[in-house]
């Protein structure tokens, strides 16, 4: 962070990737309203619209040609998470993307090829344990009630556990489809060793995470849209609610983290294909500023409709729920935080 | 999307070095302590220096007194003047008045002061703010009263940083009281040399010299009006606009994207200072205190707070960057405790001495340029489309005069 190197700062989308986020866009808006949403709870899936998703090409664009995919790049991936996001879809896309491109990046694990296949039309669900399996063998995986393949690292090697059926829903506060795996024992087919390994997996978690930090981008704008519509027509002591600065301008740092927050995800992204030494300090930094601006934001957006924000029947609540049931599945952000540090300290001792 | 590094021609390359040895030249360390101990955000020699190679408007061709630089080396010079400390803040308030003058001073003015603008010789500050008005600019009281050819102006405005260093002020004036708020003000070019001008200092303990200038009864030709009378807000609304990004790039998208970058990178400072301290001392066990989750933490939470800053554009850029900064500085000056106190520039604060800065200057960036919260209603009005709240001086010039409060017997 030399502040003399001069650097492009180009956060705009070119055409195709705009063509992309309007197409998923559109579709989320149609195919996913909240009633949607509500329906899918408490497992957090609707078996219909991930195959209507999965028929669009969201389960293979990120995979190469060669497994069947467009070769979509990380960051065009962050513009479908973000939509997803914002719909609240319940779709394992982010677990099944992040999981299925390490999949395919052992290339050379004999007999993993007609998984990746069933992966790539979205047929198979797969899923990533966040955790090393030797240092935590019996852990929650985020898409883990759907998915009869989970990616893991045990060890040094990068295995690829399945079971028979998924484990049983562990509900949670997100109604996300998270269960209890058993990594330890039975059947698993291992993908790659040592050094590839520990890069497909930190790669995968790495992805796993941005493709997080852009789905709560999306919730907590959809969450401050919401609000803000809220505040427009409330009215109280013969004004709107929205011209008083009491609510006009703690939404007002909702938007703030919003806008910050979607470009730093981005900037991660571009750096993960193009600078991996940047990225290291930003994935995490993009990651833990998503999850403070999603808690924060979704809270703001909740409270500004006052006790109706509160109940069930409102669509805040739907945004509160799902900012921490999302910002956890990964671990206590507060290890991101310490790894943005510790990328700091490791390029000031290399300077 | 791209955030590739940007790749130096040899022309370019030989236009860092170029640009480095003038700095080294310059801006000596006498300068430094100059500008630590005045605070006066200028330096003539290196303010007339900065005009001979045509780098105080670098971009305006060479006979008209620029360098004709384009965009990347201009990006290159301001990256390296920022980097070297040299004292900017008349530079850059004279850059946002001149565009007003090129486009509404008459134009035998112009052709007097533009040239003058380029060598260095002609510096103007701003004179927006009055001691009783605070961010509400348009709600200006200051009186200009016409008599024939001339002008006659009353009143006080504060905040007028760098008057000492200038020869005008871009002075907002009310010519009618009667009209709504935004429609009875003028905007004048105001000679500092004129009768009847004071300029009196007030120090900040970010470290910085601004004023309060008093006008009493200061007479000046009517050559010196930019643009129409009771059109003062056209004529302010450019270099409010481009005040409010705060040199931020709007071309091409090299370097900066927020407005508050600048306060950033004062934070950036802090944190390579803070990083290296926490690399060297050492807690009562003898460890680095470095290999402390609970610091790495704390220095972590600062930097994505800055990484986040670096990414927000537009009015919420503005808003981050002051917040990471004042937020950010305060957390370093604790994690260091109570050796951070220690006055920057003064034995032993070496290291230390960017936090103890950066805490006092983060103060002001929360109001620079209009406070956050004014920034806060522009971003729930035109970003978030909430309504306006109706104030009584929303559209009209309101002068409330209380009665004095009792005193107490």
């Amino acid at each position: 962070m030399d502040g003399f190197d001069l650097r492009y700062a180009d956060y705009s989308l070119s055409r195709d990737q705009e063509a992309v986020r309007d197409a998923f866009r559109d579709f989320f808006t149609h195919e996913c309203p909240t009633t949607r949403v509500r329906d899918a709870e408490p497992l957090g899936y609707d078996e219909t619209l991930w195959k209507q998703l999965a028929d669009m090409g969201a389960a293979s664009m990120g995979l190469p040609e060669r497994a069947g995919g467009d070769g979509a790049a990380l960051v065009d991936l962050l513009l479908v998470a973000e939509e997803a996001g914002a719909a609240l879809a319940p779709v394992p896309f982010i677990e099944h993307v992040a999981a299925s491109r390490a999949l395919a990046g052992a290339s050379g694990a004999s007999g993993a090829a007609g998984l990746l296949a069933d992966a790539a039309t979205g047929r198979q669900i797969l899923a990533l344990a966040m955790e090393p399996a030797d240092r935590l063998p019996r852990q929650l995986v985020p898409g883990g009630a759907l998915a009869r393949h989970v990616l893991a690292l045990d060890g040094g090697t990068l295995i690829v556990a399945a079971a028979e059926q998924p484990p049983s829903l562990a509900p949670n506060q997100g109604s996300t489809p998270l269960a209890w795996w058993d990594l330890a024992g039975g059947s698993r087919q291992e993908l790659a060793e040592g050094p590839d390994a520990l890069a497909l997996y930190q790669a995968a978690r790495a992805e796993w995470k941005l493709l997080t930090a852009a789905a709560l981008v999306g919730l907590t704008e959809r969450a401050l849209h919401v609000a803000v519509e809220f505040a427009k027509t409330r009215e109280t002591l013969g004004v709107p609610i929205g011209s008083l600065q009491g609510v006009a301008f703690p939404l007002a740092d909702v938007a703030i983290g919003i806008s910050g927050a979607r470009n730093l995800i981005r900037r991660a992204g571009w750096m993960c294909e193009h600078e991996p030494a940047e990225s290291r300090r930003l994935v995490p930094a993009a990651f833990a500023y998503a999850t403070q601006v999603a808690t924060h934001g979704a809270t703001t957006s909740a409270h500004m409709q006052g006790g109706l924000g509160f109940t069930i029947e409102a669509d805040a609540s739907l945004y509160f729920l799902r900012a921490k049931g999302w910002s956890l599945l990964a671990g206590d952000p507060a290890e991101d935080v310490i790894a943005v540090a510790d990328a700091l300290v490791a390029a000031a001792a290399g300077r | 999307m791209d955030f590739s590094p940007v790749k130096l021609d040899a022309e370019q390359q030989k236009f860092v070095d170029e640009v480095r040895s003038f700095l080294a030249e310059y801006v000596t360390a006498d300068v430094l302590e100059e500008e630590r101990d005045t605070g006066s955000g200028f330096n003539e020699r290196v303010h007339l220096a900065l005009g001979q190679k045509g780098w105080i408007m670098p971009t305006w061709p060479a006979e008209r007194g620029g360098a004709a630089l384009d965009p990347v080396r201009a990006k290159i010079l301001e990256t390296q003047l920022r980097g070297s400390g040299a004292p900017s803040v008349t530079l850059s308030t004279t850059g946002l008045v001149v565009k007003a003058v090129e486009k509404y001073a008459e134009p035998d003015l112009a052709a007097e002061l533009l040239p003058r603008v380029a060598a260095g010789t002609v510096r103007f500050c701003l004179g927006y703010t009055e001691p009783d008005g605070g961010s509400d600019i348009a709600a200006a009281k200051v009186r200009a009263v016409r008599d024939g050819d001339e002008w006659v102006i009353n009143g006080s405005k504060i905040f007028t940083t760098g008057a000492q260093n200038c020869q005008y002020t871009f002075l907002i004036t009310r010519t009618d009281p009667e009209l709504p708020k935004h429609r009875g003000l003028t905007m004048f070019l105001v000679p500092l040399a004129s009768a009847g001008v004071e300029i009196q200092a007030i120090r900040t303990y970010g470290g910085e010299r601004t004023n309060i200038v008093y006008y009493s009864d200061v007479r000046i030709s009517d050559r010196y009006r930019l643009g129409g009378v009771n059109d003062g807000w056209t004529v302010l609304r450019g270099p409010l606009d481009q005040e409010h990004s705060f040199g931020a790039s709007a071309s091409a998208p090299i370097g900066d994207i927020s407005p508050g970058a600048t306060w950033l990178h004062t934070l950036e400072r802090a944190l390579d200072s803070a990083i290296i301290w926490a690399s060297t001392a050492t807690a009562a066990d003898g460890r680095r205190l470095i290999e402390d989750r609970m610091v790495r933490y704390r220095l972590g939470q600062v930097a994505l707070q800055m990484e986040a800053g670096f990414a927000t554009p537009g009015p919420m850029g503005r808003v981050k960057g002051s917040d990471a900064l004042v937020h950010g500085a305060a957390e370093l000056m604790d994690l260091v405790g109570p050796a951070a106190l220690r006055s920057e520039g003064s034995p032993g604060a070496e290291v230390t001495g960017a936090i103890e800065f950066a805490h006092r200057f983060a103060q002001g960036t929360a109001t620079y340029g209009g406070t956050v919260e004014v920034f806060h209603g522009i971003i729930a009005q035109h970003v978030l489309g909430l309504p306006r709240p109706n104030y009584p001086g929303s559209k009209q010039l309101v002068t409330t005069k209380r009665e004095p409060a009792p005193t107490p017997a």
